[in-house]
């Protein structure tokens, strides 16, 4: 009986971790599948989350207005990139956005540095979900609960946007065939934009909702972009339910990669990658390695 | 025994057919062209013999040598080179590096990691050669990527021609050029081939190019041949007649 | 003038700066030295293969760790020490460009972050050999052989690391203008062709990979007695990102531009670090900067300008990556 409430608090464990690694992987993938682009900078938008939302409750005292707003304006500050800088570089060879997307990391990563100070900064919950529950005798988290649900929620209404709504019909579609949208007179260049920063928001969403657990600090970025580019690389760049597969495969592995063999654990992530690269060298959806 | 020899090649795409027990003899020297419908499976048959797409059945055999199994590049080091239906080229270099970088990968120092004064000379003597037999000359200097379309066919024809290899085969080489543009290519093709030292395996879809060139046809309809022979054997044929004329049956 | 006279004019005034400059500025100029033999090394990969690495500073932290263990715990000469530390960071490489030759384009380049990530993780359990995050301090610039003390003064160092950079830059010139060279060309420039025209690019990116890695290591293995301690910064992933920046407002594809990108980011660093606490912003914008405006880099900028405006056909040696599309 122990075991099995072992198991399944580490499962529920595995799943809010992977509902965090979701936010991050989805808001990549999506990027790239329409754009192409390959945003180095997404691991410091999640990371500009945490901290916008840190600041967010501590001026408005309110966790859930927090998760409204730092994601907004932490999407915004992603469009505003692309449309100022991002979008010039369409014509040229896809390197060249890795090495803005990487330069604007360092620029952001500064900046924060500047703005908020190197110390880690505490979030904390909001009252109806700090505290445990007990499921079969294990205590679990009740946030962690949260976290969990709220992927589950988040995944089902991408996935209801792209394929319903008119928005996520004109995502799709130029993805496919941009030439073809512009044609049929949709300024693709505003879908572009608002992808970018749906992808980035969805980064800050990932953050805020990070923050009370992790704390707020500057090594957020670079786990995060590791994090993110194994699960898009698992999962296959550009397909949406290879990103939610991706997230779960990483989460369990390090979640009971690191109660088993905690020494291995990070290496254990990266032998699941190589073998996925091994084996389907496009990931396991993706359409373009 | 022929050079080439095609034993029920098949390939299957989960449940289509895209090549369907192919079999085929090409003797040494010979022009033989495959044509057939759009779909044929012409351009797969050329994959399947190059080593890019795998094998589901059947063996392809060049000069008593299984090549069914064989990576890309060992296919192409043993002696068949070819060219695409869409033309890839370095763009960058010039027409002459372009030829001259085809001709090294035959060389066996191409890997020199210094020097390589000779190798180079020997890869430039080929390349131009080959530039010269496809009257490029006169752009061996420009960049590859700013000649005419149908410069640019024509010099993926040299580079093949530079590796100078036992079997070419050219996958729609006049795809893609004007009315001029063709005949002049078909002229300088007709050149090459007219001495029966080369073995040459054509796909096209101009029938006025495939009887100009080929000695011999393959005509393959929905990934299986129909009919095989010289052009009046091919050109008499029923089947043939109807896979061209009497619809999609 | 032609690239050997000018190198050899360059090589002359470097080897006459210990007259002229004061001992602060020599050792800025070592470590500019040291630094722009990193960022070449690199240059082989991305500029001239178009292999983009995210993770060159595991070379960089293989070379610094080798050769500091064995000037540490033997009686190896320095200059011994630090070929053996080049060739065993050459000899790891293959290894783990065999594993990240694997894939190709963005999954190449997150394989060698991801290398260097777990490099940078092992680093701090191995404490034994790394010395964890203290990392191994006291490294002493060993003598010999023969009781030759030349190198581990200040000025012999010097040299030997002018000796490293120089002999390095003359030997990436002649691999870049071989046979060899011109394969790597053709992987940048279109490696799908590459292959179709019988080339197992595989090899050939996985040789070029262990040849930047030895110079890489080079690099490191100079760092370590020249700053007399080596930690896991040096395996950092905002170190790999910093050199490859020095490569790209260098100037990449010239194996000098880089070097140049490299003394570039030194005086800057140096210059903006004194003023400000942030020089690590600006030097992003600058790098965006060039990325948007000046892709051939500062050396790309320093040809147009003594040559007139290139022509596609004119660029003659100084190829540079073309990012412009």
């Amino acid at each position: 009986m122990e075991f099995l409430g072992f198991l399944i608090t580490q499962c529920l464990n595995a799943l809010s971790q992977a509902a965090l690694l979701f936010f991050l992987g989805v808001g990549l993938t999506l990027i790239f599948g329409i754009m192409r682009i390959v945003n180095f900078a997404h691991g410091t938008f999640f990371m500009l989350g945490a901290y916008v939302g840190y600041s967010a409750v501590a001026t408005i005292g309110n966790f859930w207005a927090a998760l409204i707003i730092a994601p907004l304006l932490v999407g915004g500050f992603g469009a505003a990139f692309e449309l100022a800088i991002l979008r010039h570089l369409y014509r040229r060879d896809h390197s060249a956005f890795l090495m803005v997307t990487f330069g604007l990391t360092l620029i952001m990563g500064e900046a924060i540095r500047l703005i908020w100070g190197v110390n880690a900064l505490e979030v904390a919950a909001p009252q109806s979900l700090s505290g445990i529950v007990f499921i079969l005798d294990e205590p679990f988290p009740i946030y962690r609960l949260f976290l969990a649900g709220a992927g589950i929620v988040v995944a089902i209404a991408i996935w209801q946007f792209l394929d319903r709504t008119r928005l996520g019909l004109l995502i799709r579609a130029t993805s496919q065939n941009a030439e073809m949208v512009h044609a049929l007179g949709t300024d693709v260049r505003l879908v572009r934009s608002a992808v970018f920063g749906i992808g980035c928001g969805l980064a800050g969403v990932g953050g805020v909702l990070a923050a009370p657990l992790v704390t707020a600090s500057l090594a957020m970025a670079p786990n995060a972009v590791i994090d993110t580019f194994v699960i898009v690389i698992i999962g296959g760049m550009g397909s949406f339910a290879g990103s939610l597969i991706g997230a779960l495969l990483v989460a369990f592995v390090q979640v009971f990669g690191t109660y088993y063999f905690p020494d291995l654990a990070l290496a254990l992530m990266y032998l699941v990658m190589l073998t996925v690269l091994v084996v389907r060298p496009g990931g396991l959806l993706g359409k373009e390695a | 025994m022929a050079l080439l020899e095609l034993d029920g090649l098949t390939r299957r795409f989960g449940g289509i057919i895209a090549v369907d027990r192919v079999t085929m003899r090409v003797e040494a020297g010979e022009v033989r062209a495959v044509i057939g419908p759009n779909g044929a499976g012409k351009s797969t048959l050329f994959n399947l013999i190059t080593g890019v797409v795998p094998t589901s059945d059947g063996s392809v055999r060049f000069d008593d040598e299984t090549l069914t199994g064989l990576s890309p590049y060992s296919i192409c080091q043993r002696g068949v080179s070819r060219t695409f239906q869409i033309t890839a080229l370095f763009p960058e270099m010039t027409a002459r590096e372009n030829a001259r970088l085809a001709a090294q990968a035959r060389h066996a120092r191409r890997w020199q990691p210094c020097g390589g004064g000779a190798v180079f000379g020997d890869t430039e003597r080929r390349g131009d050669a080959a530039l010269e037999r496809l009257g490029l000359t006169h752009v061996a200097s420009r960049p590859a990527g700013l000649l005419s379309h149908g410069d640019q066919r024509l010099l993926e024809v040299a580079m093949a021609l530079a590796q100078q290899p036992r079997l070419l085969l050219l996958d729609e080489p006049t795809q893609g050029l004007s009315v001029e543009e063709t005949a002049q290519a078909v002229e300088t093709l007709a050149g090459l081939v007219s001495d029966g030292a080369m073995t040459v395996l054509l796909v096209e879809h101009d029938m006025e190019v495939v009887f100009r060139l080929a000695r011999m046809i393959t005509v393959l309809h929905r990934g299986a041949v129909i009919a095989d022979g010289t052009p009046d054997e091919v050109k008499a044929d029923a089947e043939v007649q109807l896979a061209y004329l009497g619809g999609l049956a | 003038m032609s690239f050997l006279r000018g190198v050899a004019a360059v090589a002359c005034l470097l080897a006459l700066a210990p007259a002229g400059l004061p001992p602060y500025a020599m050792t800025l100029l070592t470590e500019a030295l040291i630094l722009g033999l990193f960022a070449m090394s690199l240059d082989l990969m991305v500029g001239y293969t178009r292999l983009l690495s995210f993770g060159h500073a595991a070379a960089y932290g293989l070379g610094a760790y080798t050769s500091g263990n064995l000037l540490l715990h033997t009686t190896i000469p320095l200059v011994f020490a630090v070929p053996i530390a080049a060739v065993v960071s050459g000899i790891v490489a293959i290894g783990v460009a065999w594993v990240c030759t694997l894939a190709s384009g963005v999954s190449f380049s997150m394989l060698t972050l991801a290398f260097a990530q777990l490099l940078y993780a092992v680093a701090f359990k191995w404490t034994s050999v790394t010395g964890a995050s203290d990392g191994l301090a006291g490294i002493p610039r060993s003598p010999g052989p023969f009781g030759i003390t030349f190198f581990t003064g200040k000025l012999g160092f010097y040299y030997l690391v002018l000796a490293c950079l120089l002999g390095a830059l003359l030997f990436c010139r002649a691999l870049v203008r071989s046979p060899f060279g011109a394969v790597l060309r053709g992987i940048r420039e279109n490696e799908a062709k590459t292959l179709t025209l019988g080339y197992n690019t595989r090899h050939y990116k996985i040789a070029v990979v262990a040849i930047a890695f030895a110079l890489g290591g080079l690099a490191g293995a100079l760092y370590a007695p020249f700053a007399g301690f080596a930690n896991t910064e040096l395996l950092f992933w905002l170190f790999s990102g910093q050199v490859l920046i020095m490569v790209i407002v260098g100037g990449a594809g010239t194996l000098v531009g880089p070097i140049i990108g490299a003394a570039f980011f030194m005086l800057v660093s140096n210059l903006l670090s004194s003023w400000t606490d942030s020089w690590a912003l600006f030097f992003g914008l600058i790098f965006i900067l060039f990325v948007l405006f000046a892709p051939q880099g500062i050396w790309g900028l320093a040809m147009r300008a003594f040559s007139g405006a290139p022509s596609a056909a004119g660029r003659g040696r100084w190829r540079s990556l073309n990012w412009t599309g």
